[in-house]
C-alpha cells in the first residue's frame, strides 16, 4: 500500500455507511469525493447529510459547517474539530 | 478509529505491517491474560467492560465463561449482555438471569436458521415488538441477527414496531420495507404546509407503514396550505396540513401593538375561512396540526397575555382551528404538543435548517409529528377501541382475590393501593367516554363481588358490560364475550399483568389490540392515558350511554377455539419443571403456599413450616416434593408442592398444592405423574389421593380422575382416590418437560 492510498482513505467506517442510507451511494468513497461525484448530492440531500452526521456522532453542527461540508475531507476535518 | 481486523488475527496494517503484527499478537495476550485473570476482574469490575468481544473468538469467550463458573461466580448482566451484543452465545447456566430480549438474543446467536428454531423465537421477538423499554443496542443486535438468518417478518416487525424511537433501524432490514408496504392498503395523501414540507413527506411514509396503511404522497406547492384548503384537491383520500407559526404569521415589528393585534386578528380569520370553506367544499378529511408552544417567547413571562407575546398568538389562531374542527367532523386536529411531548420545547426545532430550507421542525420533531398524523388517520378511519376487557388480579388490585381473599387486596387511598385505585379511576374515565368494560379474569365466579365487599373499590360489578371470570383460558372467554357483545374483536383492547396471557391472546385472537403493560403498578395509570386506542375521535352523547344498552342487550351464545390452537401456545411456552425435596431452605416457602392456596388445593391442610420439616428427616414414613417451573419467560419459582405419607408399601398423597399462577398449563399433570414414578421408584405401586371439598376449590373436584386414579368412596363431596401402577399409566404432559433436582 503506497502513502496516497492512505491519506485518500475514508478514516470514518461510520461515514459509509451514512452515505449509504442518504444517497444510496456504495460506490468507491474516498476523502475527495464530493456532491460531483454522487448524484442524489443536492442541496436537499445535504439537509439528510448533516442530520445524519449529528445523529450518528451525537454532535451538532453550526450554520457554518453545514456550508463548509462539500467533501468527505470536509467532513472529517469537521468531525475532528469536534473532538471525534 | 477501530482497526478492522481481530484481536486474534494477524494482518497487514497500513504502511508498516511487521509493527502491526506485534501490536496485534500483544492486544490477543492481554486479552487472554484478562480472560484468566477473569474472576478478579469481575470482582472489582475492572478491564473486562473495555474489551470488545467482537473480536474475541468463541473458543476464548467459553473458557471465560468456564473460569467464572469454576470461581463459582454467576455471569453479571452486563457482562452477558456485552457478550450477546458482540454476537456470542452463552450455555444454558450463564443464560438463566437474562432479560427476554437478552434470552432472546442469546438464541439467535445460537440459531442455524432451523424453521423450529424460528418457530420457537416468533412468539417472543412478536412479546419484544410491544416492550418500549427495550434497549436500542439489544434491538440492533436482534435484527442484525434476524437478517443474516433471513427470517424477513420477525426483522420487519421488530424494526416497524421500535421505529419511532430508534429511526435508524429502518436502515438495517434493507428492502424488506418497501416489499411490506407495497401490499399495504394504500391510502392516498396530499400534503401541504405553510413552509417546507418534504422533511415531512419523508417521515409519513415509515410512520404510516407502522400503522398498516401504505401512504401514497402527492406534495402541494411550497406554501400552499391556504390555498389547498380553499381549493381542495382533488381525488385523494385526505389532506394533510402542517403548519408553522413563522411562515404562517411573521410578524411586522414596525407596527404598534394596536396594529400587530388587528393584523393577528385578520390572519386568524383568514385562516379559519380558509378551514370553513374546506368543509363544505369537500368530503375527505383533513388532518391539520396546531401550533406548538414557541421555543422562545418574545415578551417574556407576559408572552401569553402581551399583544407582543409569540404564545399569545399561537393560543388565538390554536383556538380558531380547534373552534373548526368543532364544527365540521371532517377535520381532524392533531395537538402538536401533545404529539411532540417527548421531547423538549428546544429540541422541536433545529433553527440552522430552518434558515437553510424553511424547515420549521427538527428532524425528531417531524417524525413525531408524522407518526402523530398517522395515528389520527388510523383513529379517524378504523375508529378507537370500544371495548376495554380487564383482568383483575394484580391489574384492578393488587394481590390475588383467591389466595389473599377481598380483605388484603390492594386498592385504597393509600400506598400501594392507590397506584391500583388510579387504575380503576381511569377506566371509569373510559366508561364515561364510551368504552364498555368487560371482565375477563381466572377467578371463581365470585370474585365480582369484590368490588361490592372492599371499600377502596372505585368500580362497581354493574360498571361491567359483560363479564367472564372463570378458569377457561381467556382467549377463548374474549371470543364469547366479543359474540356476546356482538362486536368484532378488532374493536377489543385486553389489559392484563401476566405476559403470559398476554402472549396467548396475541396469538390466539391477534385481531384483538394487546398492548404492553408496564410492570409497575405506578406507571400504569399514565400509560393507559396514552394508549391511542383510547383515544375518543369525539365524544357523542350515544357513547356515553353505549355501555347501558350493551348491558341489557347481553345475551349468552357459544364461541370455540380450536383446542389446537391453545396446544400450539402450550408447547411454545417451553415449560421444564424441576422437582426436588423439600429441603431446610425450601420449606418456608413450601409452607406459604400451604397456608395460601386455596383454589388448586386438594385437601387444604394447612401445614406449618415445622409439619413439613418431618417430611425431610425420615423418607421411609413419608416424602415432600415441591417443583419450580421455568419457561421462555423465566423463572417462576417454586409454584407445586405435595406431601406424602408412606405406610407398608401403599402411599397417600396427603397435601397437593399449586399456584394458580401456572393453572391451566398442565403443570399438575406432570408434577403428579413425577410423582408416581418416584414412588414407584421406591417400589409403592398402590397412591391414595383424596379431594376435601371448600368453597373455592372446586376446580380440583375432579382432578385425580383425570390423573388415572379411580375414586374409591364418596362422603358429603369428600372423595378418596386409588392409583395402582400397572393399571394406569403415570399422567404426563407433552407440554412440560420434567426433571428431578437432587
Amino acid at each position: 500500500m503506497d502513502a496516497s492510498a492512505s491519506e485518500t482513505t475514508v478514516s470514518y467506517p461510520e461515514i459509509i455507511s451514512i452515505f449509504a442510507d442518504v444517497f444510496q451511494y456504495t460506490g468507491p468513497l474516498t476523502r475527495t469525493t464530493s456532491p460531483e461525484d454522487i448524484s442524489r448530492w443536492d442541496s436537499l440531500q445535504h439537509i439528510a447529510l448533516v442530520r445524519e452526521l449529528e445523529m450518528a456522532f451525537s454532535i451538532r453542527l453550526s450554520m457554518d459547517e453545514m456550508m463548509e461540508i462539500r467533501s468527505v475531507a470536509d467532513i472529517e476535518t469537521v468531525l475532528q474539530r469536534h473532538g471525534l | 478509529m477501530s482497526s478492522a481486523s481481530s484481536y486474534w488475527q494477524s494482518g497487514a496494517g497500513a504502511g508498516r505491517p511487521g509493527l502491526a503484527l506485534a501490536t496485534e499478537d500483544k492486544i490477543g495476550e492481554i486479552v487472554d491474560a484478562v480472560i484468566a485473570a477473569a474472576p478478579e476482574c469481575l470482582r472489582q469490575r475492572v478491564i473486562l467492560p473495555a474489551i470488545d468481544w467482537s473480536k474475541v473468538p468463541p473458543p476464548k469467550v467459553s473458557l471465560l465463561l468456564l473460569s467464572l463458573a469454576e470461581a463459582g461466580l454467576s455471569v453479571p448482566r452486563w457482562l452477558s449482555k456485552a457478550l450477546l451484543l458482540a454476537g456470542h452465545k452463552l450455555d444454558a447456566g450463564s443464560a438463566q438471569t437474562l432479560t427476554a430480549s437478552l434470552a432472546v438474543l442469546n438464541r439467535l446467536n445460537a440459531a442455524s436458521g432451523e424453521w423450529n428454531e424460528r418457530e420457537a423465537v416468533s412468539g417472543a421477538i412478536a412479546t419484544l415488538a410491544y416492550d418500549p423499554d427495550i434497549d436500542p443496542a439489544v434491538v440492533g443486535a436482534l435484527l442484525r441477527r434476524l437478517m443474516a438468518l433471513s427470517w424477513d417478518e420477525e426483522a420487519l416487525r421488530l424494526a416497524l414496531a421500535h421505529y419511532h424511537r430508534m429511526p435508524h433501524i429502518l436502515n438495517q432490514i434493507g428492502d424488506l420495507l418497501e416489499t411490506h408496504v407495497a401490499q399495504l392498503p394504500a391510502a392516498r395523501l396530499h400534503v401541504s404546509g405553510s413552509s417546507t414540507t418534504w422533511t415531512l413527506i419523508e417521515a409519513i411514509r415509515p410512520a404510516f407503514a407502522v400503522e398498516g396503511v401504505r401512504a401514497e404522497i402527492a406534495e402541494g406547492l411550497y406554501g400552499s396550505a391556504l390555498s389547498d384548503l380553499i381549493t381542495p384537491p382533488t381525488d385523494v383520500d385526505a389532506l394533510v396540513v402542517l403548519l408553522d407559526f413563522e411562515s404562517l404569521l411573521p410578524r411586522d415589528w414596525r407596527l404598534g401593538s394596536h396594529d400587530l393585534e388587528n393584523r393577528l386578528v385578520a390572519e386568524a380569520e383568514v385562516l379559519a375561512n380558509a378551514l370553513e370553506a374546506f368543509s363544505t367544499r369537500t368530503h375527505v378529511p383533513l388532518l391539520i396540526n396546531t401550533l406548538p408552544v414557541p421555543s422562545a417567547p418574545t415578551a417574556g413571562f407576559l408572552d401569553r397575555s402581551h399583544a407582543t407575546g409569540l404564545r399569545r398568538a399561537v393560543d388565538i389562531l390554536n383556538a380558531r382551528i380547534f373552534d373548526a374542527a368543532e364544527r365540521s367532523s371532517r377535520i381532524v386536529v392533531i395537538d402538536a404538543d401533545q404529539a411532540l411531548s417527548s421531547i423538549s420545547v428546544q429540541e422541536q426545532a433545529d433553527p440552522k435548517l430552518w434558515y437553510y430550507g424553511r424547515i420549521a421542525y427538527s428532524a425528531d420533531a417531524t417524525r413525531l409529528m408524522a407518526r402523530a398524523f398517522a395515528e389520527a388517520w388510523q383513529l379517524q378511519g378504523r375508529g378507537r377501541a370500544k371495548v376495554l376487557a380487564v383482568d383483575f388480579d394484580n391489574t384492578l388490585w393488587g394481590g390475588v382475590y383467591s389466595d389473599d381473599g377481598p380483605e388484603r387486596l390492594a386498592c385504597s387511598h393509600d400506598f400501594p393501593g392507590n397506584a391500583y385505585q388510579a387504575l380503576q379511576k381511569e377506566c371509569l374515565r373510559l366508561k364515561g367516554q364510551g368504552l364498555l368494560l368487560v371482565a375477563l379474569s381466572k377467578n371463581n365466579a365470585d370474585a365480582i363481588s369484590v368490588f361490592e365487599q372492599h371499600p377502596g373499590m372505585v368500580l362497581r360489578a354493574d360498571d361491567f358490560s359483560a363479564t367472564a371470570i372463570n378458569w377457561q383460558p381467556k382467549p377463548e372467554n374474549i371470543r364469547k364475550l366479543a359474540a356476546d357483545l356482538n362486536l368484532g374483536l378488532d374493536t377489543f383492547l385486553f389489559i392484563d399483568d401476566s405476559p403470559h396471557e398476554r402472549e396467548a391472546m396475541r396469538r390466539l385472537c391477534p385481531e384483538v389490540m394487546v398492548p404492553e403493560m408496564p410492570s409497575d403498578p405506578a406507571e400504569r395509570p399514565i400509560w393507559l392515558r396514552r394508549l391511542a386506542a383510547t383515544w375518543p375521535v369525539r365524544i357523542t352523547a350515544e357513547d356515553e350511554t353505549r355501555a347501558t344498552l350493551y348491558a341489557v342487550e347481553r345475551e349468552a351464545r357459544k364461541a370455540k377455539v380450536g383446542a389446537a390452537s391453545i396446544d400450539q401456545f402450550l408447547a411454545g411456552l417451553e415449560q421444564n419443571l424441576v422437582l426436588s425435596f423439600v429441603s431446610s431452605k425450601t420449606a418456608a416457602r413450601a409452607a406459604q403456599m400451604h397456608q395460601r392456596t386455596n383454589q388448586f388445593n386438594l385437601t387444604t391442610l394447612r401445614l406449618t413450616e415445622s409439619d413439613i420439616a418431618r417430611y425431610m428427616n425420615d423418607e421411609a414414613s413419608g416424602i415432600a416434593v415441591q417443583g419450580r417451573v421455568i419457561d421462555k419467560f423465566g423463572d417462576h419459582g417454586l409454584v407445586v408442592a405435595a406431601t406424602v405419607d408412606i405406610d407398608a408399601g401403599e402411599a397417600i398423597i396427603r397435601t397437593l398444592v399449586m399456584s394458580c399462577r401456572v393453572i391451566g398449563r398442565e403443570i399438575e399433570r406432570a408434577f403428579v405423574g413425577e410423582l408416581l414414578r418416584a414412588l414407584a421408584r421406591r417400589g409403592i405401586r398402590r397412591v391414595r389421593g383424596e379431594f376435601v371439598p371448600t368453597p373455592k376449590n372446586a376446580m380440583v373436584r375432579d382432578f385425580y380422575a383425570s390423573c388415572g386414579f379411580t375414586q374409591t368412596s364418596t362422603d358429603a363431596g369428600r372423595t378418596t382416590w386409588l392409583f395402582v401402577r400397572d393399571a394406569s399409566d403415570e399422567p404426563a404432559s407433552t407440554f412440560v418437560t420434567a426433571s428431578w433436582e437432587i
